[in-house]
């Protein structure tokens, strides 16, 4: 191993039954997360990128253990959390966070952010009465938040004070690795750099490791240090956050990459207009991009899966033109 | 020149809440050329969408009352018409498309019997047939007999592949990308001369949106319409706009060709926009967000709703509305930066 990783994961599949029928039997099966396997280097972020249904939230759940694999290793601080009961799995969980896509929805309305906080202080920390106040209040600090906000509730607050609410209450567990499922996506974008900003300090400060879960690509080229782009439940290419950028090299990525609307009138590029949509169910044995590929297609692309192969240093695709090696991460 | 389809001027909106009157629209100024893509960009809340919906009168009323201003579409102000008047104007001269693909189709009817309604109500709008020259009305069958022709066309020109088998089908058995496109075919079945498509591609991924964008581009060219784009993305204005209005809090406070806006942005709040967005060149730490929130419409700010965020803030502001300044023909802001009398004005 190169270097000391906080997440490993090895071969992930997840699937679905479909069920039909008159008595609702499983009719067949939906692979939403089909052979993943990623590392995240601690104190790095890994971005994970694709369009709807790609699979990506999927695979931060099932890295929680919120979903259940069905098969494939997932390795944290080289402890194996597919192996671990309920009662060890909360323990890890202490070490792992999630912070959600809807501020709102993810904070009991029921409760004030006070007790929000507060609460996971109680469960994972075992903190109480005065401590788990003053330790409450400390966290809704450092996210920016003031003392006077610790009575209210979550309506009382804007988007982006909520999903402050929202990293303050994962934080509370003091965790390793944030698992950050479009964080951003629900805010406008001066209330989103905002937030952007708090989560690298916090980076900083915590030496906190992040997935950061996106169909953004401007954004987690800003935010990752590599970035693994996801296709119909599978990684078609993996490489550090610049040379996505400056040399994709799997069609779908380049596609991707040229759709994004960059806020620059004077940028002049090549656009690729990408035939049809994102197929779903597709049980057929070739590449799962074949049917809206721009590229100069060879026959094994209709008939054979593509493995992700290293291709260059640090550089994984999953396309037959670019042939490469096997490599650790595979 | 005046070769203006629109002109907003001066418009002002309420809605009265239990809480009291929010101030929705506080003096909207807007001009739509001719032939041209207008982006209207702003952040939630600025009165984006409520300006856009403003013009064929679509405001609840009440609660909504429009208190002060005028819609100029060629010549008349249509606050003015009486139903008849505006509802012609919805049928001939309008196309709507709205953001959610999804809860604008009717999911009980096929997307024929949806597009033959649209057909049917515009063309009967335009007092022409919708094909051939019939000297006698159309019977109602005839007159559906024909829409359907017209609306497997439209479904072709907006790039639905098998049209006329899947004109048949319901909306549920279309992608979110294809039910934007029997919208887009809805809103351009009567020929309008103005299209106003409010975040088309908000709820779309960005290879559809990608697709949307070149279809509404390549439409628009070709039927000379003039597009009104609402959009929160930048990114979508830089791509397909000549002009774009930024709204904030219920105002326009700047308006520039799409270059001018991006490479030099006048108005504070603008230059906060663009530095909060991460691109290509952005260095970790980089972005900087504009600090605070957008103000309460039941009790905004008095001057510039912006001065509260406002790194550049003077005693004026405060208390006087910034009126237009004109930087070049074409580059308006309303910010007292730029106040052209010289005795607040300074130049940056």
């Amino acid at each position: 191993m190169p270097d000391d990783a906080i997440l490993e994961v090895r071969g992930l599949k997840v699937s679905f039954p479909i069920r039909g029928g008159l008595l609702n039997r499983k009719i067949g099966e939906f692979k939403a997360v089909d052979d993943v396997s990623f590392r995240i280097p601690r104190g790095k972020t890994f971005g994970l990128v694709g369009e709807s249904g790609s699979g990506k939230t999927t695979i931060g759940k099932s890295v929680l253990r919120l979903i259940q694999p069905s098969a494939g290793s997932i390795e944290f601080n080289g402890i194996q959390l597919t192996d671990l009961n309920a009662r060890q799995l909360r323990k890890i969980r202490s070490q792992m966070q999630m912070i959600y896509q809807a501020p709102a929805a993810s904070l009991n309305r029921r409760m004030t952010i006070g007790q929000i906080v507060g609460e996971a202080l109680w469960l994972h920390k075992g903190l109480r009465g005065e401590a788990r106040q003053k330790r409450a209040a400390e966290l809704l600090r450092e996210v920016g938040l003031q003392n006077e906000h610790f009575y209210r509730y979550p309506h009382e607050f804007s988007g982006g004070q909520q999903q402050r609410v929202g990293i303050a209450r994962a934080l509370a567990v003091q965790p390793e690795l944030l698992i950050l499922d479009e964080p951003t996506s629900a805010l406008d974008v001066s209330v989103q750099a905002q937030i952007l900003n708090l989560l690298q300090r916090l980076q900083d400060e915590y030496a906190l490791s992040y997935m950061f879960i996106s169909h953004d690509l401007g954004l987690v080229r800003y935010m990752c240090d590599e970035i693994g782009l996801l296709y119909l439940g599978k990684l078609v290419e993996v490489a550090g956050s610049d040379t996505i950028f400056e040399r994709p090299k799997h069609p779908y990525t380049q596609a991707l990459i040229s759709a994004i609307p960059e806020p620059d009138p004077d940028l002049q590029r090549e656009e690729i207009i990408l035939k049809g949509e994102i197929s779903e169910l597709s049980d057929l044995p070739g590449c799962p991009f074949a049917s809206r590929c721009h590229a100069e297609k060879m026959s094994k692309c209709e008939t054979h899966l593509p493995p992700l192969l290293l291709t260059d240093e640090n550089h994984h695709v999953a396309c037959h033109l670019h042939p490469g090696t096997v490599s650790h991460a595979s | 020149m005046n070769d203006s389809l629109l002109e907003i001027r001066d418009l002002h909106l309420e809605f009265h809440t239990f809480e009291g009157v929010a101030k929705v629209l506080a003096g909207v100024n807007l001009q739509l050329r001719r032939g041209e893509f207008l982006g209207l960009v702003g952040e939630t809340g600025c009165g984006k969408s409520m300006t856009a919906l403003a013009i064929p009168r679509l405001i609840p009323i009440p609660p909504g009352r429009i208190t002060r201003g005028e819609v100029i579409f060629e010549g008349k102000d249509l606050l003015q018409l009486n139903d008849k008047g505006i509802e012609s104007f919805r049928a001939r001269e309008l196309g709507y498309v709205f953001q959610d693909p999804v809860t604008n189709l009717n999911p009980m009817f096929s997307i024929r019997e949806q597009l033959i309604d649209a057909v049917v109500y515009q063309s009967d709008a335009n007092g022409r047939k919708p094909a051939g020259q019939r000297r006698r009305p159309a019977s109602s069958r005839q007159k559906r007999r024909d829409a359907f022709q017209r609306s497997i066309e439209l479904l072709h020109m907006v790039g639905i592949p098998d049209a006329d088998r899947r004109i048949h089908d319901y909306p549920h058995q279309f992608s979110g990308g294809m039910r934007q496109r029997v919208l887009i075919a809805m809103a351009l079945a009567g020929e309008p001369k103005l299209l106003i498509a409010d975040e088309p591609t908000t709820a779309l991924d960005v290879t559809i949106q990608a697709q949307i964008l070149r279809l509404i581009q390549e439409l628009g060219r070709k039927m000379g319409l003039s597009v009104l784009l609402i959009t929160h993305n930048l990114g979508v204005v830089a791509k397909i706009c000549d002009r774009v209005a930024v709204m904030y809090s219920g105002r326009v406070i700047e308006t520039a060709p799409v270059r001018d806006l991006f490479n030099q942005p006048l108005h504070p709040y603008t230059q906060g926009l663009l530095k909060a967005l991460p691109h290509a060149q952005s260095e970790r730490g980089g972005l900087e967000g504009i600090p605070g929130h957008i103000p309460d419409l039941i009790s905004p700010p008095a001057g510039c709703r912006f001065h509260p965020r406002c790194a550049h803030v003077m005693d004026h502001c405060r208390e006087v509305v910034p009126p237009v300044s004109r930087k070049t023909a074409e580059h308006h802001v309303f910010c007292h930066l730029f106040d052209e009398t010289e005795e607040y004005g300074h130049a940056r």
